[in-house]
């Protein structure tokens, strides 16, 4: 018992809080109709009970002074009949008369109401002194209590008169009007639950709208308001939400400012530095290469004219440097900038890097592409994809310790997808590091086109890049 | 939680229920079964036989109890006897009851005696003397505030008739309507009987009826103890004297109770306690009287009962 006590505040809130407003609301009004419908039936049922009561007493008094009286005259000149007919009439006369009888002042039974015979043990169930008004008392008969009276006739010389009055019809009348108290509280209850569930309806439905609301605002919808129904707290709670919606919107609309902003400038800065690369390896090509060639050639006819031996090994030794410098210069511009990107596309810039870090990195290097050879893709995502999948293969180079890696790019439904996987050593994507492998760089180049960069990856179990970005004019937004 | 705020209306409930319940005070122990009906069982028969006494209704039934148990309850004494007092509606019944032998003493009225002695034989034991003599009146009597000065007066009126075989309520006024030329029937709106002279004072004095004839012996004991009786009504005609009511025993009583009766009700007066017991009844005695002292009243009968 102590412990159901010390659980009941527990029992309450859970019993409260896993039932809605509605079942709330309804449950209060209903149980306060119900407790005042039972609390005035049974005080009045109490009160009528105790007040008919007392009236049954009070009527069995009259009425049994009234036989007295007019028993009288019927008794002393003998009259039986006409003493027999007040009874009869008495009883006739009056609802809640069950029995009335004249006894003689021996004590014999002169008239009485029962027809054939009398009960056993009525008469001597209540007695008057002569010289008394009245003396009632209450019987217990078979037919429930009767209030009996008693009266002296003619102060005893002339008998005594007897009347019963039985409870039947206060009962009678304290039941229906017991019954019509509950019709009433049924009914009261059922308007009572009408008008809950109208008030339910009128304090949920705004409820239930910030709900949604907030809901959409959540996923994002940010231009959803709630209407204010009404002067009241979920009038200001809505006031208060659509405030904090009005905040989220403004500050939103700012950091998307704020991020178009830095994607223009990232995308500048790439852009130049492509610009940049593309005029260095140019110049490389043009200028640096012309000079080299210039040089080896000059070289060349110096060891061939020259006679001097150790002149001409001279020359060879610097044929060779200027041969092997030449050839640094046309790795760093493919490196920088490989003009085939520009030239014939993005599979054909894949194909010869791919087939560059095999031969650098001795690596095995799967390369397949997909829905590519129709059309070429716009230039910045073909450099994005490219500068992707380069910075991928330098990474597993350097770090994965990896034997093999493959390479796939597919054009599907308007989006380019490239995935890039290796069987190295792999890492933790939730760790640090990823700005050391160069992992931001791709995900900025994704999210300025628009697309994403998916990372999985553990420790021993290699590494897949997952790179999807939207084709701009297929679908999709701008970079 | 529901079940402890059931709880708690549980015991409201039986609360209230048990107070409800309690209420009575004096609560018999034992159930009485109304449907369950006994033959009822007769009387035992005492021992001894009462002698029973017969007042005729020359006033109410509690008027004669109270005016006449003491002289009973003298008698009673006198006679070592218990006496049953008899009353009955009507002067027919008790004559009847005296005829038959039912009772054997019996307080008439003059007329009764008249129509008893003539048709069975009831015989005369003593007469009450009241204000020295053994002659009574029949008082015409009317509301104190009606203008009424004789009995023509009272034509098309409510007239209230004492008892049908009454000498003064009911032989005299009919006598002086006949005098007119009349009947009672065609002389006045109404009339009714109230089977007493007190009854027949009251109707008078409640407006109830606009006259009535009583006998001046019951209307001077009425007022004597009810004086607003008196202021009520007024008397406007007094009848020639009638021999007053006497008391009688029937044929059928033996000889030997009745001296002994005679004797009992003639030496009344002798002792404080009986004429205490008279007193109470408004009598000062009892004496002999002769049948002769009815002539007037038997002459009146005949003369009531010979127009038609």
């Amino acid at each position: 018992m102590k412990a159901l006590i010390a659980r009941l505040p527990q029992r309450f809130w859970a019993l409260a809080g896993s039932v809605s407003i509605r079942t709330k609301i309804l449950g209060i009004v209903l149980g306060l109709v119900l407790l005042l419908g039972l609390g005035v039936t049974v005080q009045v049922r109490y009160t009528l009970t105790r007040a008919m009561d007392a009236q049954l007493q009070e009527q069995s008094v009259s009425v049994a002074r009234d036989v007295a009286a007019r028993a009288t005259d019927l008794i002393l000149t003998n009259d039986l009949y006409a003493l027999h007919q007040l009874l009869r009439e008495t009883q006739a006369n009056n609802e809640s008369v069950r029995y009335a009888f004249v006894l003689a002042p021996d004590g014999q039974i002169l008239a009485h109401t029962f027809g054939a015979g009398f009960p056993a043990g009525l008469r001597d169930a209540n007695a008057v002194g002569p010289a008394e008004h009245h003396r009632t008392t209450m019987v217990n008969t078979d037919e429930g209590p009767v209030w009996d009276t008693a009266v002296p006739i003619f102060d005893g010389r002339a008998g005594i008169a007897r009347v019963g009055l039985s409870e039947t019809v206060v009962r009678q009348t304290v039941d229906a009007v017991t019954g019509q108290l509950l019709i009433t509280t049924v009914a009261v209850s059922v308007v009572g639950i009408t008008a809950a569930a109208c008030l339910t309806w009128l304090l949920t439905r705004p409820i239930l709208q910030l709900a949604e609301v907030a809901q959409a605002v959540g996923r994002g919808d940010l231009s959803r308001r709630v209407p204010r129904w009404a002067d009241d707290e979920i009038g200001d709670l809505a006031s208060s939400f659509n405030a904090m919606t009005d905040a989220l919107a403004t500050a939103a609309e700012a950091r998307a400012e704020r991020d178009q902003l830095r994607a223009r400038y990232v995308s500048g800065v790439i852009a130049a530095q492509e610009d940049e690369r593309k005029r260095i390896a140019r110049e490389l090509h043009d200028s640096a290469s012309q000079s080299l060639t210039s040089l080896l050639v000059g070289l060349k006819a110096m060891s061939t004219t020259c006679d001097a031996p150790d002149v001409r090994q001279h020359a060879e030794e610097l044929r060779g440097v200027a041969a092997q410098t030449l050839d640094d210069v046309h790795r760093l511009a493919l490196q920088l900038r490989p003009s085939v990107l520009d030239d014939l596309g993005l599979p054909a810039a894949l194909e010869r890097y791919v087939a560059e870090c095999r031969r650098r990195y001795r690596l095995h290097i799967d390369l397949a592409m997909r829905g590519l050879e129709a059309e070429r893709l716009p230039a910045q995502v073909e450099t994005a994809l490219y500068r992707i999948v380069q910075e991928s293969l330098t990474n597993v180079a350097r770090h994965a310790a990896a034997r093999t890696a493959s390479v796939l790019v597919e054009r599907r439904n308007g989006r380019v997808r490239a995935i890039i996987e290796d069987d190295g050593r792999g890492f933790d994507p939730a760790g640090a590091g990823q700005e050391r492998l160069g992992l931001y760089g791709i995900r900025e180049r994704a999210e300025l086109l628009g697309g994403t960069l998916t990372i999985e990856s553990a420790p021993g179990q290699g590494t897949s890049l997952f790179i999807e970005v939207p084709i701009a004019g297929d679908r999709g937004p701008h970079a | 939680m529901r079940r402890i705020a059931l709880l708690l209306l549980v015991v409201l409930l039986t609360a209230c229920s048990a107070t409800t319940t309690d209420g009575p005070a004096a609560l018999s122990e034992s159930v009485v079964r109304l449907s369950d009906l006994q033959p009822i069982s007769a009387p035992a028969s005492s021992a001894v036989a009462p002698l029973r006494v017969a007042v005729a209704a020359v006033i109410s039934p509690k008027g004669t109890v109270e005016s006449y148990q003491p002289l009973l309850d003298f008698l009673s004494a006198r006679l070592d006897r218990p006496i049953e007092l008899v009353q009955r509606r009507t002067y027919a019944e008790v004559n009847d009851l005296i005829e038959s032998g039912e009772v054997d003493l019996a307080f008439v009225c003059t007329s009764a005696y008249v129509d008893g002695h003539d048709k069975f034989g009831m015989e005369l034991l003593a007469a009450p003397q009241v204000n020295g003599a053994t002659v009574y009146f029949s008082l015409l009597i009317v509301p104190a505030d009606s203008p009424a000065q004789v009995m023509a007066d009272l034509r098309g009126k409510v007239f209230a008739f004492t008892d049908p075989m009454s000498n003064t309520g009911r032989n005299y006024p009919t006598y002086l309507v006949q005098q007119l030329g009349q009947t009672p029937e065609t002389f006045f709106a109404r009339t009714f009987f109230t089977y007493s002279h007190d009854d027949a004072i009251r109707a008078v004095a409640d407006g109830l009826a606009d006259g009535a004839a009583v006998d001046s012996l019951v209307y001077d004991f009425a007022v004597a103890r009810e004086p607003a009786l008196g202021q009520k009504t007024r008397i406007i005609h007094r009848s020639e004297p009638f021999g007053i009511p006497p008391v009688v025993v029937g044929s059928q009583v033996r000889p030997q109770l009745k001296a002994e009766l005679q004797d009992a009700l003639l030496s009344m007066a002798e002792t404080a306690a009986g004429r205490r017991s008279l007193a109470a009844a408004g009598l000062e005695r009892f004496v002999l009287i002769d049948d002769s002292a009815y002539d007037s009243a038997r002459a009146l009968l005949q003369a009531v009962s010979a127009t038609p």
